[in-house]
């Protein structure tokens, strides 16, 4: 967790990582009843012109939403707005790394702070699978 | 189809839909169980944090109870209304409007916006879904022609406060399926 004080634009978040596989996908599935055949079935998948299964992108804003939890913190903290655009499918046997940046540091004074940050998220080897943007909450 | 010189799969009726609100819903109460499984689920393989399980501790923190992480979903599974088969599934707008959709063989979520008001979910609430169609747009790339539909989700809960919104952006392409077409407009060929 972040020590907030130093909060500041420039400053890079911890990244996160997730695998792609069927372990993480079918749990997920399971959460938010998301069976669509390209992300249980490769073939099916390379059908809609991916090469194997894909993961979900919810299950890829979740990640973000983990992400920022884990920087900001969960005591008195919460994600106001997470923005994600896919640029690559994540495909299974890959590994998804999200990284951020704080872009800016806004103080409202009546206790609160307002974090904007961009977001993105990168699979082996080295291909983008999203980019995005977000707004955490600090509240006193 | 054809629309003047271009091909399209946005016909006039599409184009009309658009600004409509196409499906209401409503959850079961959110039980603590739904929120405990969903936190494992995202943090997979690492354990959820206890804020999110942990009812005593929870209750120790600020927010005085558990409170359901920013994209927790409280319709997995079921709905309370509609209920099973009395309405199409969400994704497509077309056949909650009566119009027929494109024929096309695939889904992808694209663009994904979550936007929470603060107020959070929490075990007992019963949350309220109003889907609208948002907007059509084409582009033509490496798989054929795509559709791009947007969606907009509010969530409000049992009092009437905005809880969350979602604008959400898909694309569809490629050849008519019929797996397809029948699971989301409920008809063959």
């Amino acid at each position: 967790m972040v020590d907030r004080p130093a909060i500041a634009a420039g400053m890079q978040l911890p990244p996160f990582s997730r695998e792609g596989t069927y372990h993480h996908w079918n749990r997920f599935a399971a959460a938010n009843y998301e069976y669509a055949e390209h992300h249980m079935d490769d073939e099916y998948a390379r059908r809609e012109g991916f090469e194997r299964a894909i993961g979900m992108a919810p299950l890829m804003s979740a990640y973000m939403h983990c992400m920022l939890r884990e920087w900001i913190g969960l005591d008195d903290a919460t994600i106001e707005s997470v923005r994600i655009r896919l640029r690559a499918p994540f495909l299974r046997g890959t590994t998804l790394t999200a990284g951020g940046v704080v872009k800016d540091v806004l103080h409202e004074g009546d206790g609160r702070v307002r974090v904007h940050l961009d977001l993105w998220a990168d699979s082996d080897p080295n291909t983008r699978l999203l980019e995005g943007s977000a707004t955490v909450v600090r509240v006193e | 189809m054809t629309n003047g010189s271009r091909e399209t799969l946005i016909t006039r009726e599409m184009a009309a839909a658009v600004g409509k609100t196409y499906r209401l819903a409503t959850s079961f109460p959110i039980a603590v169980s739904d929120i405990r499984r969903w936190a494992v689920a995202v943090y997979y393989p690492s354990p959820p944090p206890r804020r999110f399980w942990d009812e005593e501790y929870a209750k120790s923190t600020r927010w005085g109870g558990i409170v359901a992480p920013e994209e927790f979903n409280p319709f997995a599974w079921m709905r309370a209304t509609p209920r099973p088969g009395e309405t199409f599934p969400d994704l497509w707008p077309e056949p909650h409007l009566g119009i027929e959709p494109p024929a096309t063989c695939a889904n992808i979520l694209v663009e994904l916006t979550t936007s929470s008001t603060g107020i959070g979910m929490r075990p007992g609430d019963v949350v309220t879904s109003s889907l609208s169609l948002k907007n059509y747009s084409e582009h033509t790339g490496r798989l054929g022609l795509m559709l791009f539909t947007t969606t907009e989700e509010k969530l409000t809960n049992q009092v009437g406060a905005l809880v969350r919104t979602y604008i959400h952006t898909f694309i569809r392409y490629g050849e008519r399926d019929e797996r397809l077409y029948t699971r989301y407009a409920g008809r063959t060929a």
